[in-house]
């Protein structure tokens, strides 16, 4: 146990300033790398910071919004008789919450016993961090490409007897609520491609 | 000679002739002496890669460590990294994900510490058109949010063929394939004829056109000679699945950028690697096929 | 005569030899020196472009990733076509034993001498580190032969070179002694050379049709077709020179040699014309990608259409020469003889020239569209390099002929009408003294 946890925080730092933000402390080992000898590095999973949190309103002193705890609210609000079955019923501090993943309602995942951790479809509870399970009972292949390196990105070796490995979470990418993966502008194009202008207008400038 | 009355005064002429045409000679030949700048005795007289003993390897890679330093400013470590028994690279990349945000080209850059002026890297991703393979239909140039409608992305770097033409064409055994199945260049034998460039079906190799410029803070320190140390003007260079790092366990840095998880790499001759499940498990493709130049370099789409 | 000399007797006679063609290589009228200005003007203004190409780096070509070969290796294709044509003058003279030929053959083995000087130069300075060139050494550097189609050009040209230096080196010697050259010492070269002739051109062929990635080139009309159009350019250029011969220097040109010449020149353009036909044909009836790079030469792609009007320059040029070969009225007319042949040079020098290596690149092998268009710097080293060959021509020229017309001769030899008179089969010149 000691051992594995020195491995995860190995694995944190070879990590070093590849997008801190994005991803917080990576928690866990990676359910699948159980096959592996023991000599082996272990493959770790990120887990997103914020998956029992939302971002309030209030600011702190840095103009950060100050993320409010699942259980803040829902430990004392008296639970409502029935989650709400879609994005437009929802007030209070979700109001406005951007809904696309097909037909499903708030209670198709959140848990309305526990609002911080996550049902099944068969009834069990899991952690929010276990969301892959959820995840994978309604995209399966998905799930089975991702257990055999075949979806989602990952960082670190792939000689896990040469050191270990980090696997994205799928809601690295994808935010449950509104899964597919959005647009961004890509980085810039190749500079000597000239349909057009003559090849290589950077260096053309510093020559002749 | 012997009907020249004056036979003296016209191989004196002839002497000023040749003498003002030397000097114009010299003259025009003027700008080679810049070329100092680029080359050493030491380098001119290196002997191939393959053919370096130890201590004379040793010496080499002290030596690049010392130009870089002189002409770049920046310390970086060159190192020579050699195969690793049992393992056989190879790289998958799922059409169905790629986005095209040229993540990967953006890292190669960095990575391999490409000349800064012409953005060089060894990744181009082209645009294709929905329903067709057809690259006449794609486009490298896009400049639009991504993934556009209609579209998929097909990035495209060294295929590291098993029989790759690249190599065949070389007058000098500049470039060969290593025993991992990475085609690599010796960057100090090449002679930039440019016959693999006109070779290569994929358009993966690349021409210093001129000496690479990274300004020192930018350069990636950590180098290796066949891979991405920075490349001497007028020889041509190529993607080596960053061997630098894969050569040590580690992912190569277009994929570790990548920010979909398209890309798949690994030890093939692993059977239990990710890269084996996916060649096992996908109906893959490799690129012109018919040409019967075996890539390790493949695509797939789910579904 | 016999062996008046033996290896003792070269050793003294040679070096004088060799002063007395450095003395007659640079003596001349002011015609001679005019020339010879300007050339090595020209060269000298080349030779500063691709020294500061060296120093600075082949960006200040107009060369790119895409289109990594350009006007130099052009022009190093077409040098070995004009090399290679040369052979078209020594098939006759010593496969056929014409005898007009035979007087002339020189000038087709000075040709050939010049061009590959000007084809190993349009290499060299294609090289981006021509300080390497000493890789490509056998035994010193790592020679990649027989793998490697440019190693069989290095070989197949310094060749086809040492050959025909050997020939027409041991001519004009045994000229100069007033000898009669021994046929053991020169025609089994004549007749390898012969062969060899072929072979350079059809190596050169194969360094692009060998590349399976390059629709465009790997075709294997390829070579035939580089030897057809190499049998249109040398005779071209060899009928106009022996025009200037018999102008400019005492040497006398057998009028069927000329003739002879044209009517190869007749079969060859004819020949040449045929194989387009047929490239064209296959490309445009079957259409598809093999054709992209022939529609982009021909018509135009995706609004670029650099090439076009240089190849429709190219096609007119050689069809209107053609017409003129295979019409005696026209060709009848010296002037209009001449226009055409220069007309069917200058066409077959952008058809296999630019014609040919640029749409091997364009659309590129992602299918890339770059377009390529020469610098001035290339246009310098180029005209550099031609002006190189030029002068290498013009100075062999004028003392192999010196030596025929018996103007250059050593201070013993023998009377000239001794040689001429003997009844010799091979070397002998129908040379006018004066």
């Amino acid at each position: 146990m000691r051992r594995a946890l020195i491995f995860v925080m190995f694995a944190l730092a070879s990590l070093g300033c590849d997008g801190p933000a994005r991803y917080a402390d990576p928690t866990r080992t990676f359910a699948d790398a159980g096959a592996r000898d023991g000599e082996t590095f272990p493959v770790t999973l990120h887990v997103p910071r914020s998956t029992t949190a939302i971002e309030g309103t209030v600011l702190d002193p840095h103009g950060e919004p100050v993320e409010v705890r699942c259980v803040t609210c829902h430990a004392v609000l008296q639970p409502p008789p029935a989650l709400p079955v879609s994005a437009q019923s929802i007030g209070g501090p979700h109001a406005g919450l951007r809904f696309e993943h097909g037909d499903n309602a708030c209670a198709s995942c959140h848990n309305p016993a526990h609002f911080d951790r996550l049902r099944l479809a068969t009834g069990e509870s899991i952690a929010m961090t276990d969301a892959f399970r959820l995840c994978g009972q309604c995209h399966g292949p998905q799930r089975r490409d991702w257990e055999h390196g075949a979806h989602g990105g990952m960082n670190g070796h792939w000689d896990l007897h040469r050191g270990p490995r980090v696997r994205n979470h799928c809601i690295d990418c994808h935010d449950p609520h509104a899964p597919r993966f959005p647009r961004f502008m890509p980085m810039p194009p190749p500079r000597d491609v000239a349909h057009g202008a003559p090849h290589g207008a950077p260096h053309g400038a510093s020559h002749e | 000679m012997s009907d020249d009355p004056r036979p003296t005064r016209r191989v004196a002429l002839k002497v000023l002739g040749a003498s003002l045409g030397a000097g114009a000679f010299a003259r025009a030949l003027a700008p080679l002496q810049q070329i100092e700048k680029y080359t050493s005795p030491a380098e001119f007289l290196q002997k191939h890669y393959r053919e370096l003993s130890r201590d004379e390897l040793h010496a080499v890679l002290r030596r690049l460590e010392g130009e870089t330093k002189n002409r770049y400013g920046r310390e970086v470590t060159i190192r020579d990294i050699r195969p690793t028994e049992g393992v056989q690279f190879a790289y998958a990349l799922n059409l169905s994900v790629c986005i095209g945000c040229r993540r990967c080209v953006e890292a190669c850059h960095v990575e391999n510490n490409h000349d800064r002026a012409s953005h060089q890297s060894y990744i181009r991703v082209l645009e294709m058109e929905q329903g067709s393979l057809d690259m006449e239909r794609g486009r490298t140039d896009y400049d639009h949010a991504v993934p556009a409608p209609g579209h998929f992305y097909m990035p495209v770097q060294c295929q590291q063929c098993q029989n790759p033409p690249c190599t065949k064409v070389c007058p000098v055994e500049a470039t060969w394939q290593e025993a991992d199945g990475i085609v690599v260049v010796d960057y100090n034998w090449c002679i930039g004829c440019r016959y693999c460039e006109a070779a290569c079906p994929y358009h993966a190799r690349r021409f210093n056109w001129r000496a690479p410029e990274i300004p020192a803070d930018e350069i990636n320190p950590q180098q290796s000679y066949l891979s991405n140390r920075i490349r001497p003007q007028g020889v041509v260079e190529k993607c080596t699945f960053c061997l630098h790092r894969t050569r040590e366990g580690r992912l190569p840095a277009c994929l570790e950028a990548c920010p979909t998880g398209a890309r798949v790499f690994g030890n093939v001759a692993d059977p239990d690697s990710e890269i084996r499940w996916v060649l096992e498990h996908k109906r893959i493709f490799v690129l012109k096929e018919e040409l019967g130049t075996m890539p390790r370099f493949f695509y797939f789409f789910d579904v | 005569m016999g062996d008046r000399n033996g290896a003792a007797g070269h050793r003294l006679t040679y070096p004088g030899f060799l002063l007395r063609v450095l003395d007659r290589a640079t003596d001349g009228t002011w015609r001679f020196y005019t020339w010879m200005f300007v050339l090595t003007a020209i060269a000298l203004v080349g030779m500063n472009a691709w020294a500061q190409q060296v120093a600075r780096g082949m960006a200040l070509t107009g060369m790119s990733d895409h289109v990594s070969w350009g006007l130099y290796i052009a022009n190093f294709t077409f040098a070995v076509g004009l090399a290679a044509g040369g052979v078209m003058m020594v098939i006759p003279a010593y496969l056929f034993h014409d005898r007009d030929m035979h007087d002339v053959v020189i000038v087709g083995e000075l040709l050939a001498i010049a061009a590959i000087v000007m084809a190993l130069g349009f290499v060299v300075v294609d090289l981006g580190r021509p300080d390497r060139a000493w890789h490509l050494v056998p035994g010193i550097g790592k020679f990649h032969w027989p793998i490697s189609m440019l190693t069989w050009d290095v070989v197949v040209l310094n060749g086809y070179f040492a050959l025909n230096l050997h020939v027409v080196g041991y001519l004009i010697y045994t000229r100069y002694l007033g000898r009669r050259p021994d046929p053991r010492w020169y025609l089994p070269f004549v007749f390898v050379s012969i062969v060899w002739a072929f072979s350079i051109h059809t190596v050169t062929a194969f360094l692009y049709a060998g590349l399976g990635g390059r629709p465009f080139w790997n075709n294997a009309l390829l070579a035939p077709r580089f030897l057809a159009s190499a049998f249109v350019t040398g005779p071209a250029f060899i009928v106009l020179t022996l025009q200037l011969v018999q102008r400019f220097t005492r040497f006398r040109v057998p009028a069927g040699a000329i003739d002879l010449l044209v009517s190869i020149l007749r079969i060859a353009s004819l020949v040449n014309l045929f194989m387009l036909a047929a490239e064209l044909f296959t490309d445009f009836y079957t259409g598809g990608h093999h054709a992209a790079a022939a529609r982009y030469l021909w018509f135009g792609l995706h609004g670029h259409r650099e090439l076009v009007p240089w190849i429709w320059s190219a096609l007119a040029l050689n069809v209107g020469a053609a017409v003129v070969f295979l019409t005696p009225a026209l060709r009848a007319h010296r002037a209009v003889l001449n226009g055409a042949l220069v007309a069917t040079f200058a066409g077959v020098w952008i058809e296999k020239g630019m014609g040919l290596i640029i749409p091997g690149f364009i659309p590129s092998t992602l299918h890339e569209l770059v377009p390529y268009t020469p610098t001035l710097a290339e246009w310098k080293v180029t005209a550099g390099v031609w002006a190189l060959g030029l002068m290498v021509f013009t100075v062999a020229l004028k003392v192999a002929l010196q030596a025929m017309t018996g103007e250059m001769r050593a201070p013993d030899a023998p009377p000239l009408d001794e040689a001429e008179e003997a009844p010799s089969h091979e070397g002998s010149s129908h040379a006018e003294v004066r």
